[in-house]
């Protein structure tokens, strides 16, 4: 390799510490943008929705949840309603009691066994399929789990 | 290859002239105390960068200042680093225009033929404590809202003129919504416009009046 010079070497030099300078700026820049596009996936967040032993055996409860959604530096709070229905204590299932039609909300009639929506007639069963009016599909349903005697709700699927 | 690619850019612009000229000019022999400039460009370029950065989340409102500038700090990657680059860089940019100065007046160099190179230099001070006092309030912050209070409250002492400086500073008679938005605007908008345009006028004296030699004893 031929040697070099003083020149050459300065001017390499320069070159390289201003590239360093470049690359601290540029990499945490890029970073500070970015990060907000990350989402944070496969751990869903579980909200807890009150005592089990609160549902009554083939009848759907529904519960009521206040959840903090924070989007950037901003929170607002939000009210969940599920319907949470067992048919023997130990295997609960949640539902929305959003109308798959219009999005209204549907009620627990009890004398009629059924889901009832009172905008259009929609009618669902005890396990949230269609059984009359227009709904397109069954109420929407969210993973729930019972943990020492707690029912815990994913809205994330 | 890049030879090239620069032969046929410099047919057209004539960049090689402008890039011998800024770089490959003589200077005198001359000591650390004469990159203090060149220290203060970087920090500049340091404070542009940032601050461009930190206004893509940045909002300045009494809802929204404290809130986005802790979003800023906690909770973005890199975000605590950026923030502390633009407020350590503030600080290195009073040190560092105040050093430059003494070095300018301890040599003499502020002298025929570069008093407008100075001039503008005195703008460009101004101009760092300006940006130091308008950006101190944008954290909103308890430090930032009382440092400001105090600080606007020093243009109530001027002669005649005092308490209409004092409400044209905060927009009104308190500190309040109105004032971190002017400064904020101050900070990001005008600001900056003056200091490129001085920052340009400051570089373009020093390339074609040259940097002073040190002076030699006797002189």
């Amino acid at each position: 390799m031929a040697p070099m010079d003083r020149r050459k070497f300065l001017s390499r030099a320069t070159v390289a510490i201003a590239a360093a300078i470049g690359i601290g700026w540029a990499v945490p820049g890029v970073a500070y943008v970015l990060s907000p596009a990350k989402k944070k996936t496969g751990e869903a967040e579980w909200i807890v929705l009150g005592a089990a032993d609160r549902v009554d055996i083939g009848t759907p409860s529904l519960f009521k949840a206040k959840v903090t959604k924070t989007s950037g530096w901003v929170s607002t709070e939000a009210e969940v309603a599920v319907y949470v229905v067992t048919h023997d204590g130990r295997e609960f299932r949640g539902f929305s009691n959003v109308c798959t039609h219009l999005g209204c909300r549907v009620r627990w009639v009890a004398d009629q066994n059924e889901f009832f929506c009172p905008c259009h007639n929609g009618v669902f069963s005890v396990d949230g399929q269609v059984v009359a009016g227009p709904p397109p599909r069954g109420l929407d349903e969210f993973p729930v789990k019972v943990e020492d005697g707690q029912i815990f709700v994913s809205l994330e699927a | 290859m890049s030879d090239r690619v620069g032969g046929w850019l410099d047919e057209r612009t004539g960049w090689r002239l402008v890039w011998d000229g800024v770089f490959l000019r003589q200077v005198p022999k001359v000591n650390w105390a004469y990159t203090l400039g060149s220290a203060t460009l970087i920090v500049v370029v340091n404070q542009i960068i940032t601050g461009i950065l930190l206004t893509i989340y940045y909002v300045p409102s009494v809802q929204d200042a404290y809130a986005t500038v802790d979003f800023i700090s906690h909770d973005l990657t890199a975000g605590w680093l950026i923030r502390g680059m633009h407020h350590w860089g503030a600080s290195a940019m009073v040190l560092l225009v105040g050093l430059h100065m003494v070095r300018v007046i301890y040599h003499g160099a502020y002298k025929f033929p570069r008093e407008i190179t100075w001039l503008s230099g005195v703008g460009l001070l101004v101009l760092t404590l300006a940006f130091g006092f308008t950006g101190y309030l944008l954290p909103w912050d308890q430090k930032a809202y009382w440092a400001t209070v105090v600080g606007t409250r020093m243009l109530e002492v001027t002669p005649l003129i005092g308490d209409w400086a004092l409400r044209v500073a905060r927009g009104g008679d308190d500190l309040s919504a109105v004032t971190l938005s002017r400064f904020y605007g101050i900070h990001v908008w005008v600001l900056p416009a003056i200091l490129l345009l001085l920052v340009g006028l400051h570089l373009y004296l020093v390339v074609r009046n040259g940097i002073s030699a040190p002076p030699k004893k006797g002189e």
